[in-house]
């Protein structure tokens, strides 16, 4: 007894579709598809975007003139070195989606006007950035968890020089 | 350090031992150097090393504690440390005192890199606190503490912790 040529296609074609359900994919469609951006490259996007943040806090500071340049202009500069090295660790295949470098984008920071506003506002942004990178730590790889923690340590050290001049402001208003 | 073989702590991951102990070294020859560098200081000055010195001396007890709580044998500190640079005047004091802080936050790198939550956060923690005493002594702050140059130009390799000073 011959069988039909129709069913024993219709029965490979129905031996095929476990595999397919099993990959997850719709066939051939996983060719179709980029490749997903690892775990990390979320935490180094999120990184990034703070660290643009912080630059623009420093840069809409800095616009407002003043006395705060000398102060300031070193910790903008570590500030630009961090996004530099984090901008290097951040490779995506290509291809893959979502190919922005930042998590989104951020609206052109407004700092409250006077010197001492200004600093007691780019002091709380540093805490909070310092205390953000920690925050990732337990999921970052081992590599971008060191260079999170160090510049979240750069971080800390710029509160103590931003109080500096702060008190400078209070003594220059005293004087 | 000894030929004596140190026990992984009790589910931590591999290496976290070895990166205690290289934390601990790092401590040891800060406390020696903080001694020599008291010596040279007086005022202000001498109470900040002082209360550096005792931050150095609770940091080793915490990581001798952790080891041992872990079934490790901490690793004593040596009779005594050459240190990196000789100190005659106070101003070179304070920049063992740099030194020795910059060197402290790299060996606490070490631990970032281990995978256990709470040595991690112990190793990140004490990078923060060493970077502040570094930017105190040095006057200014830097943008990578800790990390080393070649750290930095070869992303996916860490800093290999960096014993405080030879034993002599």
């Amino acid at each position: 007894m011959a069988a039909d040529p129709t069913r024993r296609v219709v029965i490979a074609v129905a031996a095929l579709l476990p595999l397919a359900a099993v990959s997850g994919c719709g066939g051939v469609d996983v060719l179709g598809h980029p490749p997903s951006p690892a775990p990390d490259v979320g935490l180094l996007r999120a990184a990034i975007a703070a660290e643009e943040l912080m630059i623009a806090r420093y840069d809409a500071v800095l616009r407002g003139g003043g006395s705060l340049t000398a102060a300031l202009d070193p910790l903008l500069a570590e500030h630009r070195a961090h996004l530099t090295q984090l901008r290097s660790r951040l490779i995506v295949p290509a291809g893959s989606a979502s190919p922005s470098p930042s998590v989104r984008p951020q609206g052109t920071p407004s700092p409250p006007a006077g010197p001492a506003a200004a600093v007691a506002y780019l002091r709380d942004a540093e805490q909070g950035a310092a205390a953000g990178l920690l925050g990732w730590l337990p999921h970052a790889p081992a590599s971008l968890a060191q260079l999170f923690a160090s510049i979240s340590a750069s971080e800390a050290t710029h509160v103590p020089v931003l109080d500096a001049a702060a008190g400078n402001l209070t003594g220059q208003a005293g004087g | 350090m000894s030929g004596q073989a140190a026990r992984a702590p009790r589910g931590a991951a591999p290496g976290t031992t070895q990166a205690l102990q290289s934390a601990l070294a790092a401590e040891h020859a800060a406390i020696y150097g903080y001694g020599v560098i008291g010596a040279h200081l007086a005022g202000s000055s001498l109470a900040t090393a002082t209360a550096d010195w005792v931050a150095h001396q609770n940091a080793r007890d915490e990581l001798e504690a952790m080891l041992r709580a872990g079934g490790s044998q901490p690793e004593p500190a040596a009779v005594a440390y050459r240190l990196p640079i000789s100190v005659r005047t106070a101003g070179q004091a304070v920049s063992l005192a740099a030194l020795i802080e910059d060197r402290i936050a790299t060996a606490y790198l070490g631990l970032v890199a281990v995978s256990t939550p709470s040595v991690r956060q112990l190793g990140a923690l004490q990078l923060r606190a060493a970077a502040l005493r570094a930017a105190f002594w040095r006057g200014s702050t830097v943008a990578f503490p800790g990390l080393t140059a070649a750290a930095l130009t070869a992303p996916g390799r860490g800093p290999a912790p960096d014993h405080e000073a030879s034993q002599r």
